[in-house]
């Protein structure tokens, strides 16, 4: 492990698996307990043609597909609040229509791609400082919203009728959550990839979700557990020379198989007594 | 205070053109406890969607607590229907109580007073519906029966003087259902219940009115169930014969058939006196000899 910290690529890549892993910690919690696990691969698919046209143009890679997968982010907050019924199809529309534009955009593009694959399956070795510090505004940006509207996403999440009748603004805070799983898709391409962002996305909350008493007790854990799959991923793609995006993810997969292993703790019961009557 | 809990004229309401209800109207006095009864499809579930303002009437007059429908919001306590919150949520009795206080907006600001105040009313509602042992549990631990009645915490922390009920009942055992019945009927004596059911085993004695919902709306300002208001309830038209052949599978022809003339036939549950006005005992007679 020292060796490889004193490679400047490796550190890079650490810091942006940690940051990676705060970020999925705090909007993958969100994700899985809004059941919005759907949408979110959708925009994280999309997000290629945000790639492609970044290519394309010949503009900065982060902040075109940011752009590009928050909008198409929120096309699809739009058809899953407007067409309930037909929204999952118009979603694997969007979906499939993102990745096509993105790689026939590629293909227009003079020269040679070989970022493509970078892309789909991440490129965590070649993080530059500039993306570094980007993905940190981003992430802060990203936490200072969740945080903001904290209580407005908690009572959401729990229970939207509830929220709704209390006069909580439904829609809006489905559209911010929606723009935040994109700005964190576009983050999480650059470590994983995004063919595998989902599975940052989604397994570190799984198993935060039955160990937390509280929402953000669930994205603190979520966070933790995501940090040490980057790290030991990391670790393991360096030492036996491995795709780290895919090794991270491998990890992930190997505790999330450990956690369905391990039994829960249930707190014990206090107080026998049960009806009010 | 001597405004009516609930006053509807003439109220409409559409899907896309069909009206799912029409010529409603309603006067719901405070203290009242109205069980809405009626077919699925009926338009029950819009009727409490129209109360609670999340949706606009088509036409007609809708005031609740005196107020224009949506602006009540906070004196209302509202406990939707159980399927909707997932079960593997990660939060504990007491959090899931104290989101009943969120108020209307983005609320992001609460300092350390209100915080407090909020987990002593939270700590207080959780008492009234005896569940305090059970605060700091996971909510997701709890049976059927006691979550519902930490939905019914959360839908009374904020002190509402209307409490709406969306099929209280539907997803607890037999024995949690009396429970819960007895719980509403204490909750009774400070606020006004409107509880929408299916299940017409709710409606014993602490329902004090029927309202039975299918497109129009009838308000019975009594609380027993005649064979007009099975029928009605139920959706089915019976000119001139019997509803209970619908309802004789389980229990609940034994705890609705009303029997003013034999105690004995349903194990004496029906407390009418014989001095009851007749016209329906007979029949009920015929009905309960014809379903079994």
């Amino acid at each position: 492990m020292m060796e490889a910290l004193s490679y400047d690529f490796f550190r890079n890549a650490l810091m942006a698996g940690l940051l990676a892993s705060v970020i999925c910690g705090v909007i993958g919690s969100l994700v899985v307990v809004n059941r919005i696990v759907f949408l979110a691969g959708g925009v994280a698919h999309a997000s290629y043609g945000g790639v492609g046209l970044a290519f394309f143009l010949g503009l900065p890679v982060l902040p075109v597909t940011a752009g590009f997968s928050t909008a198409a982010a929120l096309t699809m907050a739009w058809v899953t609040l407007s067409a309930r019924e037909r929204a999952d199809t118009v979603i694997g529309v969007l979906w499939a229509a993102g990745m096509a534009l993105g790689i026939i955009l590629l293909d227009l593009t003079p020269g040679y791609n070989s970022d493509l694959m970078s892309y789909l399956f991440g490129s965590i070795l070649a993080v530059p400082d500039s993306d570094l510090w980007l993905m940190v505004w981003l992430c802060a940006g990203v936490l200072a919203l969740v945080a903001l509207f904290s209580r407005g996403l908690l009572v959401m999440s729990f229970d939207v009728e509830f929220a709704r009748s209390r006069g909580v603004p439904v829609r809006f805070l489905h559209f911010l959550l929606m723009g935040l799983t994109a700005l964190c898709v576009v983050m999480v391409i650059r470590v994983v990839g995004l063919i595998l962002v989902m599975a940052l996305l989604t397994i570190p909350p799984f198993m935060a979700e039955r160990r937390a008493r509280s929402l953000p007790g669930m994205m603190l854990l979520a966070g933790l557990f995501s940090a040490v799959f980057c790290v030991a991923g990391l670790y393991l793609s360096f030492a036996l020379d491995l795709t780290s995006g895919a090794t991270i993810i491998a990890v992930a997969c190997v505790g999330f198989v450990l956690s369905l292993a391990v039994p829960v703790r249930r707190v014990p019961v206090q107080g026998a007594g049960e009806g009010p009557v | 205070m001597n405004t009516p809990a609930i006053e509807i004229s003439d109220l409409w309401f559409a899907y896309s053109g069909a009206r799912v209800l029409d010529q409603v109207n309603l006067t719901l006095p405070r203290g009242d406890f109205l069980a809405v009864l009626g077919p699925n499809g009926g338009g029950k579930s819009t009727l409490l969607k129209l109360l609670l303002g999340l949706e606009k009437p088509g036409g007609g007059s809708l005031r609740v607590l005196g107020l224009p429908a949506g602006q009540a919001g906070g004196r209302m306590g509202y406990l939707p229907q159980f399927t909707q919150v997932s079960a593997s949520f990660p939060i504990t009795v007491l959090g899931a109580v104290l989101l009943g206080l969120v108020r209307p907006g983005l609320d992001w600001f609460r300092g350390a007073a209100r915080r407090k105040a909020e987990r002593e009313a939270a700590m207080h509602a959780l008492s009234r519906v005896g569940l305090s042992g059970h605060a700091h549990r996971r909510l997701s631990d709890l049976s059927g029966g006691q979550k519902q009645r930490a939905f019914i915490a959360r839908a009374i922390v904020s002190g509402p003087e209307l409490l709406l009920l969306d099929e209280p009942t539907a997803s607890v055992d037999g024995r949690s259902r009396q429970e819960l019945m007895a719980l509403l009927a204490e909750l009774n004596r400070d606020m006004t219940i409107v509880m929408v059911s299916h299940d017409m085993s709710t409606v014993d004695g602490c329902v004090k009115s029927i309202a039975c919902v299918n497109r129009s709306l009838h308000h019975h300002l009594d609380s027993r169930l005649t064979p007009e208001i099975f029928a009605e309830a139920t959706g089915a038209d019976f000119p001139g014969g019997c509803p209970v052949e619908l309802l004789a599978h389980g229990r609940v022809p034994h705890r609705v058939v009303l029997d003013h003339d034999s105690p004995d036939c349903c194990g004496g549950r029906h407390a009418h006196g014989p001095s009851d006005p007749g016209g329906g005992g007979n029949g009920a007679d015929d009905r309960g000899g014809r379903s079994s």
